[in-house]
C-alpha cells in the first residue's frame, strides 16, 4: 500500500505540471476610444491685449491624444474655448480664434483626419472621422484678443477645451 | 509601431486618460418590470479628474430621462467602476447615446483645461 502511494507522487507531479502548462491567457480586444490629456496648455501674453497658446507667442499648445482601437467606430469632436472659465472682471468683448489639427500620429495614413475634417461653430468646433486605428495627437491653438488693443487686466485666466469621442 | 500601441492599449498603459465602454451597449430587461438597463464601465486615469457626469441623449442630442446609482460618479485616479444605466420603456425608443463627461473642479487652476466626453451608441 505504501509503495503504491510512493508511485502516485511522481504521477501527480507530472499531472500538476501538465495542468500548470495549460493555463490559458485570455485577451479581448473591444472597440473603444480613449481620450488622454497629453499636454496641458498655457497662455502666453505676447502683447497686452492678447493671450495665446502658440509657442511663438510664449504659450504652450494643449495636446489631446486619442487612442482608437477599431477604425471607423468613433468620431472625435474638439471644441476650443469661446470664453474664460475663470478670469478677472472684463468690461470689453474678447475675440477668440483657434485651430485644431492632427499632429503626431502612429500611422501616416491618419493624415486623412486633417484632409476630411469638418469645422463649424464659427471655427471653434472641429470634427474628425476616426477612420484609422491607432494613436493620434491633436494640437490645439487658442487666441484671445481683448477689445481694441485693450490691456487684459492682471489675474488668473483659465479656459476649457472639450474633447469628445462619439460612437458612430 | 501599431503593435506597441495595441499592447499599450491592452495593458491599460494610460497616463492621463478617460475610457468609457462598451462602444455599442445593448439594452436588456432589468429586474424591474418595464425598465431596461445597460451595463457600462468607466475608467479614470486622469490625475486631475475626480468626478464624471453621466447623461443619456436621443438622436438629436436632447436629454433622455434615466436612472442610475449616481449621475455624478466619484472616481479616484486609476479607478474603474461598473455602472448600470436604467431607462424606462417609455423612453427606451428615444435613447441613442450614453455619455460620460469629466467634471472639472473650480479649484483646478491650469490655464487650459481639457474636458473629455465619451459617448457610446445604443444599438
Amino acid at each position: 500500500m505504501k509503495m503504491k502511494k510512493l508511485l502516485l507522487i511522481p504521477a501527480l507531479a507530472v499531472a500538476a505540471s501538465t495542468a500548470g502548462a495549460s493555463i490559458p491567457i485570455n485577451g479581448f480586444i473591444e472597440s473603444k476610444c480613449v481620450i488622454q490629456s497629453d499636454t496641458a496648455g498655457m497662455f502666453g501674453n505676447p502683447t497686452v491685449d492678447k493671450l495665446s497658446t502658440k509657442s511663438a507667442d510664449g504659450g504652450v499648445m494643449p495636446i489631446v491624444r486619442y487612442d482608437i482601437v477599431t477604425a471607423s467606430k468613433y468620431k472625435a469632436v474638439i471644441t476650443t474655448p469661446t470664453s474664460f472659465s475663470t478670469a478677472p472682471s472684463l468690461s470689453d468683448t474678447v475675440d477668440w480664434t483657434s485651430t485644431t489639427v492632427a499632429g503626431q500620429m502612429s500611422d501616416a495614413a491618419m493624415s486623412i483626419f486633417n484632409t476630411d475634417k469638418v469645422i463649424y461653430n464659427n471655427g471653434h468646433t472641429t470634427e474628425f472621422d476616426l477612420v484609422k486605428a491607432g494613436s493620434v495627437w491633436f494640437n490645439v491653438t487658442s487666441e484671445a484678443e481683448y477689445g481694441y488693443g485693450k490691456a487684459f487686466p492682471s489675474g488668473n485666466y483659465t479656459a476649457l477645451i472639450v474633447a469628445e469621442c462619439i460612437a458612430k | 509601431m501599431r503593435f506597441i500601441v495595441l499592447l499599450l492599449l491592452l495593458t491599460g498603459g494610460y497616463a492621463n486618460a478617460h475610457q468609457f465602454t462598451p462602444t455599442y451597449p445593448e439594452l436588456e430587461m432589468s429586474h424591474m418590470a418595464g425598465v431596461y438597463k445597460a451595463d457600462m464601465v468607466l475608467l479614470n486615469t486622469r490625475e486631475d479628474i475626480r468626478y464624471y457626469g453621466l447623461n443619456v441623449f436621443d438622436k438629436d442630442w436632447n436629454p433622455v430621462r434615466f436612472a442610475t446609482a449616481s449621475k455624478i460618479v466619484p472616481l479616484d485616479y486609476r479607478e474603474r467602476k461598473y455602472i448600470t444605466i436604467y431607462i424606462s420603456n417609455r423612453e427606451v425608443d428615444k435613447a441613442k447615446y450614453i455619455c460620460s463627461k469629466s467634471k472639472i473642479l473650480l479649484t483646478v487652476r491650469e490655464p487650459s483645461i481639457v474636458s473629455s466626453r465619451i459617448c457610446s451608441k445604443l444599438k
